[in-house]
């Protein structure tokens, strides 16, 4: 055991203890960087090296020499015994579609790569005021568009820790990634239709989507802008919180971001849950898709070991005093998707309208008749294909004459979906649900090149991620198990709006309760290779 | 030969004078800096921006829908108007599209009467009224576009009239008014030269008494007033033509070339542009709620033509001089105060304006407001003429001597000696003098040129610095000349 692998919280009482040092901590994980993550994402990889395989890709842009002096600052204010913040001397990555001070902000596309920000997003300008190191920017699809990381156009991508010929989920893939692999113990990520939570269940580790608003996106790249959340990813759910309490909170520059003070997020965290009504729901253990031959709907239910992980999640908060609801109705989970793809398109579409070649990021070099040209082809040749597919769609079902049938309607589907949930959550209903229990994913990590290509199918790999985003509520992904070939099974709590202490304390409930489990010993590939 | 007449429409935008710009903290007025000096990270649209709304501009937006007579409505909502442009860096204009601020409205236009016909107003209505951002400004230099975002993020009205417009004359009048009205709130510049005022017109003709609409076309980068009527006037002459030859009006949009005084066809206007719009995500719909109402409501004046009409009526004015007096907010405050100040005859007043004061301001520049000749010092020195210390010219002199020196009228004409001789031995000793410098004249006086006595008058109150009661210095002057 390294430095690197301990957690926020364990670092923090070292730190403060004068046991170790941030300078040493920093050391020690660019140590395991150094080790396991290979090379960095870049424009032009050439022909693929054999260890390429056997890495984990997290990066695009290490930033040692920043968090470097981060970290003598903090060893200063130590030493003299000045007050510290929250996650002094904790090194942290950040997905590389938030914008930072001085570092290309790529959004994971060749029409970024270029682009230096000229200024700091707000969640990390938070982490950095509370004394966190900034290791680097973290790989992810190209502007969070996929749930592989195989979309991005800095490659070689991440892989899984777990397994290296997996993929580590996406969009926040690189963050998930660097977080498993003891590159640092806390990431910044995003979560537009699942973007945490779901490469934090193929990955092992804990992932937060706070409510809608909570957390500032001044400085997040925008893909879907009533959608994107941008939240921690921990190696467990005392560090989830900590970084929560850091990031979260009102700010000028956002005026969606809520006007609500922040509660104490680690104060209640070991108060358990005798009492709580935690509800399961049949519409979350299968996936429902059209088929778009017979323009019906499809229904396949999820691999038995991923039912019984929550069924077993279930059994052990039932021991701790939860009073489990069975059969919560959410009829609408099944048009999750279909809205999202109209929803977030043409969100999509219009928030990539400013990347033109005209101020900032690739232009193309080649001759030009006049200003449309310089547009087509700067697009044509800075977008990948994900940024393209978007693009059509979202103008299509945005135009004057479809915009009533597709997006009007998709706007309907979306309160619906918020309904589903207004029901199960409300304190005088028929349910009166604290919170839902259900998988985070409909697979566990799928092998790299496999699903890729196939638009539709990686979408439904959002499921049962996406109704949180569509109602604006919390989420909060935890791992819960190994599958048969040894991948990581995470489990969901989803509650009402701003219920993330409670859902955080849930989930450290069911944490501390599998301290002892055999899975819980398991270590990814990666680290094991690494003691071998 | 058929009558016609003019249907006409104006899509203005306007400038609203707001320190700030609507989404970001930069200074909105960039008229004398240099490109690119007032910008940031979001009105430039940079990755990961997001816009936050300033206040002000909704104040003002709501105070000109107020005077309107619009609703104002409790929930707007900000849509995005999505279209490719180099000085639109987002791509997209944040606007308002199918919930905007206001909803109905009209303006009434007063036209003045002409040779040919009475006056009458004319009502136009208002059929949208919206926020919106600025774009930048492009320039095209050998060639090479040059772009400014200085311009972008300036918080824009959209007002956008009903085709209730039936000539030129009209067309400016509704600007003038609209203008006078923009300044007397307060909430912009409203200058077409420098771009606070714009306006597109539409145009179209159809035999009089019809109720059926013809095409129209659009005229567009018209920057005065009086190039609007201008432009207007050729188009509608230009479009009788072309009925009258028997040739179909197309949709054209139009562009004045103010130099050659033409009209040129910018390009036919194919289907209308899909803006793909839908609402802004990154806003918060947009509440007036009660109090926000209530402090906005606290702030509304009583409008020109209001205050035109009471002026009429309270103080008995003529119509020229109400007409004239209410033309800028600050200079009716004035003849208010003046009037509150004097307790006289409020046209007494008005003259010293019409004449004296209003010509200062044209000289100076400045606004009634700004004069060090207050309103209070005016009726000070009327009090002084009606109570006979000071003559006529001695007060006119004085208006000038006030607003020089910024001192009371009183203290100048004590201090300089100002007030009336009336001193008959005093008036009669300088007579004598002007009697014995003058012996030319005098012969010719006394050879029946009698009218020359105004000129003995005038040579009297020079040497006496003005200060001779003159009726007094006339009689002296008759008797002594009479005398010899």
């Amino acid at each position: 055991m390294e430095l690197c692998d301990l957690s926020a919280h364990e670092l923090s009482l070292l730190l403060r203890q004068r046991r170790v040092s941030a300078v040493e901590v920093l050391e020690s994980c660019l140590q395991r960087i150094s080790q396991v993550d290979g090379r960095p994402g870049s424009l032009e990889p050439g022909a693929p090296q054999p260890e390429d395989a056997e890495r984990v890709h997290a990066f695009i842009t290490l930033t040692a020499e920043r968090a470097r002096a981060q970290a003598e600052t903090v060893d200063r204010r130590l030493a003299a015994g000045e007050p510290v913040g929250l996650l002094a001397g904790i090194p942290f990555t950040v997905k590389d579609i938030f914008c930072v001070k001085g570092t290309p902000s790529t959004a994971g596309s060749r029409i970024l790569a270029n682009f230096v920000a000229p200024y700091t997003a707000t969640p990390v300008a938070r982490l950095e005021a509370a004394g966190a190191l900034m290791l680097g920017k973290v790989n992810l699809d190209e502007f969070t568009y996929g749930s592989s990381n195989e979309s991005s156009a800095f490659r070689p991508t991440p892989r899984n820790p777990w397994k290296l010929d997996r993929v580590p989920g996406g969009s926040s893939g690189g963050s998930t990634a660097s977080v498993a692999a003891g590159e640092a113990p806390l990431s910044l990520g995003t979560d537009t239709a699942g973007s945490i939570r779901q490469p934090a269940a193929f990955c092992g580790v804990v992932g937060v989507k706070p409510t809608y608003g909570r957390v500032s996106r001044y400085g997040l790249i925008a893909f879907g802008s009533s959608l994107d959340c941008p939240g921690p990813i921990a190696r467990n759910v005392v560090d989830a919180a900590l970084m929560l309490q850091v990031i979260a909170g009102p700010d000028p520059h956002d005026s969606t971001a809520a006007n609500l003070p922040v509660p104490d997020y680690l104060a209640a965290l070991e108060e358990g849950v005798r009492g709580l009504r935690i509800g399961l729901s049949p519409d979350y253990f299968r996936i429902t898709f059209p088929d778009a031959v017979r323009g019906e709907y499809d229904q396949q239910p999820i691999p038995g070991e991923i039912e019984a992980a929550v069924r077993r999640a279930a059994d052990i908060l039932a021991d701790l005093g939860a009073e489990i609801v069975e059969n919560v109705p959410m009829p609408n989970t099944r048009y999750g998707i279909p809205a999202y793809f109209v929803i977030s398109r043409v969100e999509a579409a219009s928030n990539l309208h400013r990347y033109d070649g005209v101020k900032y990021g690739y232009r193309t070099p080649q001759p030009v008749q006049d200003l449309h040209e310089m547009y087509r082809k700067t697009r044509n040749e800075g977008f990948g294909l994900q940024p393209k597919l978007r693009i059509l769609m979202g103008m299509y079902v945005s135009a004057a004459q479809y915009s009533a049938q597709y997006y009007q309607r998709a706007l309907r589907v979306r309160t619906l979906i918020r309904r589903d949930f207004e029901q199960a959550f409300d304190p005088q209903g028929k349910y009166r649900l604290h919170a839902l229990l259900t998988p985070t994913t409909p697979t566990t990590a799928f092998p790299v090149g496999a699903v890729y290509g196939d638009s539709v199918l990686m979408q439904y790999a959002d499921q049962l991620t996406v109704p949180a985003n569509h109602a604006g509520i919390p989420g909060i992904s935890i791992p819960a198990g190994l599958d048969h070939e040894g991948l990581p099974i995470g489990i969901q709590f989803l509650g009402p709006d701003f219920s993330e202490a409670l859902l955080l304390r849930i989930a450290r409930a069911f944490e501390r309760a599998t301290e002892e489990a055999s899975w819980r010993r398991a270590r990814p590939e990666v680290l094991q290779r690494l003691v071998a | 030969m058929t009558d016609y007449e003019a249907i006409i429409g104006l899509e203005t935008h306007i400038q609203l004078n707001t320190q700030t710009k609507i989404f970001c903290a930069c200074k909105a007025d960039s008229w004398y800096d240099p490109p690119n000096t007032n910008i940031c990270p979001v009105c430039t649209g940079l990755p990961g921006v997001l816009p936050v709304l300033n206040r002000a501009a909704v104040e003002k937006a709501a105070l000109l829908a107020l005077a309107m007579h619009a609703e104002i409505n409790e929930v707007s909502y900000f849509d995005r108007k999505n279209y490719f442009y180099p000085d639109l860096p987002k791509g997209y204009q944040i606007s308002q599209y199918d919930r905007p601020l206001a909803s109905g409205g009209y303006m009434e236009v007063p036209m003045p009467a002409t040779p040919e016909r009475p006056a009458y107003v004319r009502r136009v209505n208002i059929i949208k009224l919206h926020i919106e951002e600025d774009a930048g400004k492009t320039k095209n230099v050998n060639g090479r576009r040059w772009i400014d975002f200085n311009r972008c993020g300036v918080p824009l009205v959209e007002m956008v009239t009903g085709p209730d417009l039936r000539s030129a004359d009209e067309a400016a009048q509704y600007l003038i008014r609209l203008r006078q009205l923009l300044r007397w709130l307060g909430i912009s510049e409203a200058d077409m030269e420098k771009g606070h005022l714009r306006c597109d017109a539409n145009v179209s003709i159809r035999p009089k008494g019809a109720t059926y609409f013809n095409p129209k076309t659009e005229i567009k980068n018209v920057n005065s007033i009086e190039n609007v009527r201008d432009a207007i006037q050729h188009e509608i002459e230009r479009q009788i033509r072309e009925v009258e030859a028997g040739h179909a009006i197309e949709a054209w949009t139009l562009e004045w070339d103010e130099d050659a005084g033409v009209l040129r066809k910018m390009r036919s206007k194919e289907t209308e542009a899909d803006y793909r719009y839908f609402k802004e995500p990154d806003l918060l719909p947009l509440r007036i709620d009660a109090a926000w109402k209530a402090a906005i409501l606290a702030q509304r004046v009583e409008l020109p033509l209001e205050r035109r009409q009471r002026f009429i009526e309270a103080y008995g004015l003529p119509e020229y001089d109400a007409e004239i007096l209410t033309g800028e907010r600050a200079l009716s405050d004035y003849f208010e105060q003046a009037v509150q100040a004097y307790g006289g005859d409020p046209k007494k007043v008005s003259n010293y304006l019409m004449n004296d004061i209003l010509r200062m301001l044209n000289e100076s520049g400045k606004s009634a407001a700004e004069l060090r000749l207050t309103p209070a010092y005016l009726a000070e020195i009327l009090k002084l003429a009606d109570a006979g210390t000071i003559n006529t010219s001695t007060a006119k002199a004085l208006l000038q001597r006030v607003e020089e020196s910024g001192r009371s009228p009183r203290e100048i004409v004590e201090a300089e000696g100002l007030a009336k001789v009336s001193d008959a031995e005093a008036i009669r000793a300088v007579c004598h003098e002007v009697i014995t410098e003058n012996p030319n004249e005098v012969a010719t006086y006394r050879k029946g040129k009698v009218t020359l006595i105004a000129w003995f008058v005038g040579q009297v109150m020079k040497k006496m610095r003005g200060k001779a009661d003159p009726t007094l210095a006339r009689q002296i002057l008759e008797e002594l000349l009479k005398g010899e």
